[in-house]
This record gives C-alpha cells, structure tokens and sequence, in this order.
C-alpha cells in the first residue's frame, strides 16, 4: 500500500494539494479529446482515479506529473472503450476539431487548429513538454515509454504542427 | 557526421547527456538544415507555451471537489469495522458468561427434546459405550450415570450451539421428564458451580479445569440429582 495516512486526511489532503491543478488538467484533457464534454469527463475520471491511488503516490515526487499518468491511462481505455462505436457512428479523424474558443486571437486559434491535427499520440508529448513543461524523464513515466521514445514523438509532432500551420486550414 | 533531426529535438529541449549535446552543437555549427529545424522547434516551443489554456467552465472546480466527496469513506465503512470489533468483544464475553451459556444450552435443550425421539448421533443406554463414543472423537467426558432418578440415558451427539461452539450433549429422560448434560470445551468465568433458571428449565453450571458441564432439566430435582452424580466419583457405577 506504500505510505499508509490516516483515511479522514487523505481526502483533505488530495483535494488540497490535487485540485488547484484542474485546470491545466482540464486544458490538457481538452486538447486531447477536442470537445468540452469527454474533457470533463476525464479529468473527472482522472481526479477519482487519483483519489482511490493517492496512497501509492510518493510524497515529493511531481503530483501533476503523477496526475498526467493518470488521464493518459484514463484516456487510453476511454479510447479503447469508444474506439469501435466511433467507427460505425463517424468517421475517426486524429485530432478532432476545435471549437474556436472566443478569445482567441487569429495566430493563437491557427496554433490551437493546427495542434489539433496532430496525431494524438505525438500531440500528447507536444502538449506535455511544450505546453505543461514536464521533463522527458516525467513524459516518459507519464506515458510509460522510454526516454528515446519521447524525443522521437516530440521530434515528429514538431514537425507535422509545423507542417499543419503552412497547410491552410480546413 | 550525418543529421540525426531526432537528438536536435533531444538538443533543443536540453535532454542531451553533455558528449551528446556537444556532438550535436558542433554538428549544428556546420548543417544550415539542422540549424533550421532547432530554430523552428525553438519558436513553436515558445509558441505553444504562449498559447492561452481553454478555460474550463466556472461549475467545474466545484463539481470535481463533490464528486471526491462522494467517494470520501462515509461513516458507515468507519463505523461498520467497529461495530463488527464490538461484536466480536461481545460475543467473546459471552462465551466465558455462565448467564449467557446457561440460555444457550437450554434452547438446545428444549430444541432437542421437540422432537418425539432426541436426534441423538450414538443411540443407547450403557454410559460407557456413550463415553467411548465421545473418547473416540477427542471428547474426555466425565464419568455419567446410565440411569439417575429414574430418566434412562437414552443416546448422545455433539450438538453446535448458538455461540458457535460444538458441545457434547447426553439425553436422559422417561415418559415426561428430560435431562441434558453437557459438556462444554472451555471454562467459563464461573467460581465452581452456578445454579439458574432460563426459558423456565432448571440449570447447573459445573466448572471444571479446562471444561464446563451443563446439566439442563423441567425439575431442579433432577438436575440436582445428575449434579451430584458427576460430582461423585461413584457416578459411573450406578446402573
């Protein structure tokens, strides 16, 4: 069970030091998944998940770093729960379109546009290094690849966003 | 050395080991291509990390902390484990109160004798062949009669009473009349002997080093008299 805390804490505790983070989980669960509704949906699964985990997360490590693993896994069988529906409902694109969000400026809502035509897999690397600014050595337990793997998917998503922010937009 | 695009992203994040990192700057120095490519990751680093969070909707946070309090572990599940522990206590305590194992026994008592014939394991009437039953099967028993007051001893068996335990329990009885013996495989919190009523039969509590015998009947008379036949070593000769 590793560090064992007293059950009344742990709720407290969690909710102290995880929720403050929602928001760049949010932010995060919704450039992966492109629509409001399956972003709440999973950050809400990844906070229940944390929770019922919290006694295997090991004090002083990155606990968003932690959270990251969480909705990728989350993700991941969200994915693979949905995968065959989406088949027969629509057709499956990589990265599901944005809706433009309000505020935006012209350069900002062609960037976000353009990230999402990344593949996800190499749009998750992107969004956790360049935007949450996680280490490759975060990434890599995050994800549960190696460090080579990293690079390599941050290597390849640089280059298709750099490529889908020449393409005009569809 | 050839362009290795992948290490240049290794080399722009500053993920390099340091021979690494210094192979790929002096490559740098002199491959306009990969100087290129480290410029334009650079600038959609610094790109995407302007770029504006898509804000979450204002009930969110609120409804992220309800969610987690509806897994908090309510009352009932801290409450549940206590409870089973004082049950438990209780339960322990009850098994040593010759009070509460005097009530046991007589609900076997009367729930045996229900039945027209006692549902006995061993069916007979000789004391010693009721004894060795019990001795084959681990059971030291006291020395009993065959006959005591004019109840024949009429068969045996081990019996589960309420509080779990499994007792050896000898029938006597006549026409109208009915006596049970018990033997159960512990002491209890009983100085040498306890005389009550329950469930209105007549009890007696008889301790003994690592036993308690438990003699049961209709008439205080008969418990009093297989009382103190076991108590008298002579108890096995009467026939």
């Amino acid at each position: 069970m590793g560090t064992l805390r007293p059950s009344g804490d742990r709720e407290e505790t969690f909710a102290a030091e995880a929720l403050p983070l929602f928001r760049a989980l949010y932010a995060t669960a919704r450039r992966l998944t492109g629509n409001v509704q399956d972003a709440e949906d999973l950050v809400q699964e990844t906070y229940l998940r944390g929770f019922r985990a919290f006694d295997r997360f090991e004090p002083g490590t990155n606990l968003r770093a932690w959270l990251y693993s969480i909705l990728h896994n989350a993700r991941t069988d969200a994915l693979r729960k949905r995968r065959p529906m989406r088949i027969v409902d629509e057709p499956v694109e990589d990265g599901p379109a944005q809706a433009p969000e309000q505020h935006q400026l012209g350069a900002e809502l062609d960037l976000e546009k353009a990230l999402a035509r990344v593949p996800e897999v190499f749009r998750e690397a992107l969004i956790l290094r360049d935007i949450e600014e996680l280490s490759y050595e975060e990434i890599a337990r995050a994800l549960d690849i190696p460090i080579g793997t990293v690079m390599s998917r941050l290597y390849r998503g640089r280059a298709v966003l750099r490529q889908a922010l020449q393409e005009p937009t569809v | 050395m050839s362009c290795q695009p992948e290490l240049v992203t290794g080399y722009v994040d500053g993920a390099l080991a340091v021979d690494e990192r210094e192979r790929i700057a002096a490559h740098l120095r002199d491959c306009a291509e990969c100087r290129a490519q480290a410029d334009q990751e650079r600038m959609i680093r610094a790109r995407l990390r302007e770029l504006p969070p898509p804000e979450p909707r204002p009930g969110l946070e609120n409804d992220l902390r309800a969610g987690l309090r509806r897994r908090r572990p309510g009352r009932l599940r801290v409450l549940l484990p206590l409870a089973a522990a004082a049950l438990a206590i209780a339960v322990l305590w009850l098994r040593g109160s010759p009070a509460a194992v005097a009530r046991v026994v007589v609900f076997d008592h009367v729930k045996c004798f229900r039945h027209e014939r006692p549902p006995a394991h061993i069916f007979s009437h000789d004391a010693s062949e009721v004894g060795s039953w019990f001795g084959n099967q681990g059971t030291s028993m006291p020395q009993f009669p065959a006959r005591i007051a004019g109840l024949v001893l009429e068969g045996a068996r081990y019996c589960p009473l309420l509080d779990g335990t499994s007792v050896a329990h000898v029938y006597y009885r006549d026409s109208h009349r009915h006596v049970s013996l018990f033997v159960i495989p512990r002491a209890l919190r009983l100085e040498t002997e306890l005389t009550t009523n329950a469930f209105g039969r007549s009890v007696r509590l008889l301790g003994r080093e690592d036993q308690t015998l438990a003699v049961v009947g209709e008439s205080g008379d008969d418990v009093d008299k297989l009382s103190a036949a076991l108590l008298t070593r002579s108890a096995s000769v009467v026939r």
